[in-house]
């Protein structure tokens, strides 16, 4: 046995998955576009870093919480949770669906959703679902380097007059869909219950806008930052106007030939 | 200071020695000028080469594999970063110059760089066939290169490349294998990328062409071309596929295959920035190079960061 496994936990496993997915998805497109080669290089790696955070949390789902089930996942069962579900039953947060068209957004996003990753890891890092544990062990090696680099260029960038504006606007554009990272999701609640996480996400929030107020040094009142009483939360079951186009273009090599194998 | 010679005679007769030369080394300007503009040409390439696939990224089929390819484009570009450095250490341009006048049009990338992977068969072709010429290229130099700077990455290079070779090796076989759909489409590949893979070992070397004189590189375009084709033609022939070549001729006594006249103006085209997809390629590089100009300039002007802010 690794831990306790049901439909709920289920849930609650693949709405963290996709998140990953989508963000690693979204990183992929700054490859060879970013200001200079050092930062092509960067987003290269942490896209992968994301992707393979997905990787390793379907692999969870696709093993009914035993990833090494069967001598491991292969590539079509792990594609098929990856690619094939129907928008519907997608549990990702429109921070990762969104289309970002500027390096700005994607800096600013690549800091937000990794200073929350962090938080949602270590809920997960002493969870009774041993495979979680393991990934979330290895996932804060690979993150604090991504903290480091977004942090690294927010230090040097921020204070600049034109670039700090940027960001800032950037902030602005992305914080409220930033919050809605801290949906809860179906599941979670007997993920809870069954110590596959020590306690809801959303639990986090005031750290993570505490960690927001500080690095932007902005005036977030605008933005509603409390914990699950805010106003409209989803419970990721809904799908932004970004991700029909995104999944279009995920999928657009398998939509080809549904017989062929890549 | 490195060494000097007195001579070009004396530079000649070190290099057909087998010796090495190193950065800070006095070497004839000549050199200097013409190792410099191999590394720049190579380091553009391996940048535009990154730049083809990056289109297809986003849309790989698959998640692991989507990993993969991300992993080889990163390569792509960090060989791009390597050999940028080695370049700029010579002293004749900066990185940051050498990326402008590229965005500019003002230098050059390998021929294959200046045509669009329309399809995700062209990004396995390109992965597979030009990938395959690259290396091939890469090796002749790294074999005998007099400028030890740039032999020593290519070790680096050669070693990711082959790599490549084989995910796109891989890759052709599962779609050699695959549907009526895939086989059709990277047939339509093949004849697309056949001729300018071939093409991008250039015209046959001339007999005073310096690059081989001072054993920058070692072997001559015709017959690293050859060696090509004899690999390439007899293999993708057994998975099935036809060789665009009208002219192929397969010798089944000595097994030997040789590629028919080839066309030379299609490279002579991209040569001269005027390649089926040149002004787009460079046209967006451009684009994306000044909308993060203000990134660049931010860290230029960085109080603590006078020095040393990356090109």
């Amino acid at each position: 046995m690794t831990g306790p496994w049901n439909a709920d936990i289920r849930e609650f496993v693949l709405a963290f998955a996709d998140d990953e997915h989508l963000m690693g998805q979204q990183h992929t497109e700054w490859i060879g576009v970013a200001p200079f080669l050092e930062e092509d290089l960067a987003f290269s790696s942490i896209g992968q870093d994301e992707l393979g955070h997905a990787a390793t949390l379907y692999a969870i789902v696709a093993g009914e919480g035993d990833p090494n089930r069967e001598g491991g996942i292969d590539d079509r069962r792990l594609d098929a949770l990856a690619f094939d579900p129907d928008p519907s039953r997608w549990r990702s947060a429109h921070l990762v669906e969104a289309t970002t068209d500027d390096w700005a957004h994607a800096l600013v996003r690549h800091w937000l959703y990794d200073t929350a990753e962090q938080l949602r890891w270590e809920l997960v890092a002493e969870s009774t679902l041993e495979p979680l544990a393991g990934a979330a062990a290895r996932a804060e090696r690979e993150e604090w380097f991504h903290r480091r680099h977004a942090d690294g260029l927010l230090d040097v960038l921020l204070p600049a007059p034109g670039a700090g504006d940027r960001l800032r606007a950037a902030l602005t554009d992305l914080l409220p869909l930033a919050v809605g990272l801290f949906d809860p999701v179906a599941g979670e609640v007997q993920a809870v219950a069954s110590g596959v996480t020590i306690a809801p996400f959303d639990s986090r929030m005031p750290e993570w806008a505490d960690r927001v107020r500080a690095r932007f040094d902005g005036d977030l009142s605008s933005i509603d930052l409390s914990p699950s009483d805010r106003a409209t939360p989803t419970g990721r079951t809904t799908r932004s106007n970004a991700f029909g186009p995104l999944l279009s273009r995920m999928r657009e090599v398998l939509d080809l030939d549904p017989a062929a194998i890549w | 200071m490195g060494r000097t010679w007195a001579s070009m005679d004396e530079f000649e007769a070190f290099l057909d020695d087998g010796g090495t030369v190193e950065v800070d080394d006095e070497m004839p300007d000549d050199y200097r000028q013409a190792v410099f503009a191999f590394i720049e040409m190579h380091a553009n390439s391996e940048l535009m080469g990154g730049l083809t696939e990056r289109d297809w990224i986003p849309r790989t089929p698959g998640l692991r594999h989507k990993m993969a390819v991300l992993a080889k484009t990163q390569d792509e570009i960090g060989h791009g970063h390597l050999l940028y450095m080695v370049a700029a250490d010579m002293g004749l341009k900066t990185r940051r110059e050498m990326l402008e006048d590229l965005f500019a049009g003002r230098s050059k990338f390998h021929n294959v760089f200046h045509y669009r992977a329309a399809t995700w068969g062209d990004q396995v072709a390109i992965s597979f066939l030009v990938d395959a010429a690259a290396l091939a290229s890469q090796q002749a130099v790294f074999k005998n290169c007099s400028y030890g700077p740039y032999r020593r990455i290519l070790k680096r290079i050669i070693a990711e490349e082959g790599f490549h070779m084989r995910m796109g090796e891989e890759r052709m076989m599962l779609i050699a294998e695959g549907t009526d759909f895939q086989q059709v489409m990277f047939q339509q590949s093949l004849n697309n990328w056949w001729w300018p893979a071939l093409q991008l070992f250039g015209p046959d070397s001339k007999p005073d062409d310096v690059l081989l004189r001072w054993h920058i590189k070692s072997e001559r375009n015709e017959v690293l071309r050859a060696r090509w084709v004899q690999k390439f033609a007899p293999m993708l022939i057994s998975y099935g596929f036809t060789i665009p070549d009208p002219g192929l001729v397969h010798d089944a006594e000595a097994d030997t295959w040789t590629a028919g006249p080839i066309d030379w103006e299609p490279l002579k085209r991209t040569l001269a920035m005027g390649g089926p997809d040149s002004a787009r390629r460079i046209g967006e590089a451009a684009a994306n190079w000044a909308d993060t100009r203000w990134v660049r300039e931010a860290m230029d002007n960085a109080p603590d960061r006078a020095a040393g802010a990356p090109a």
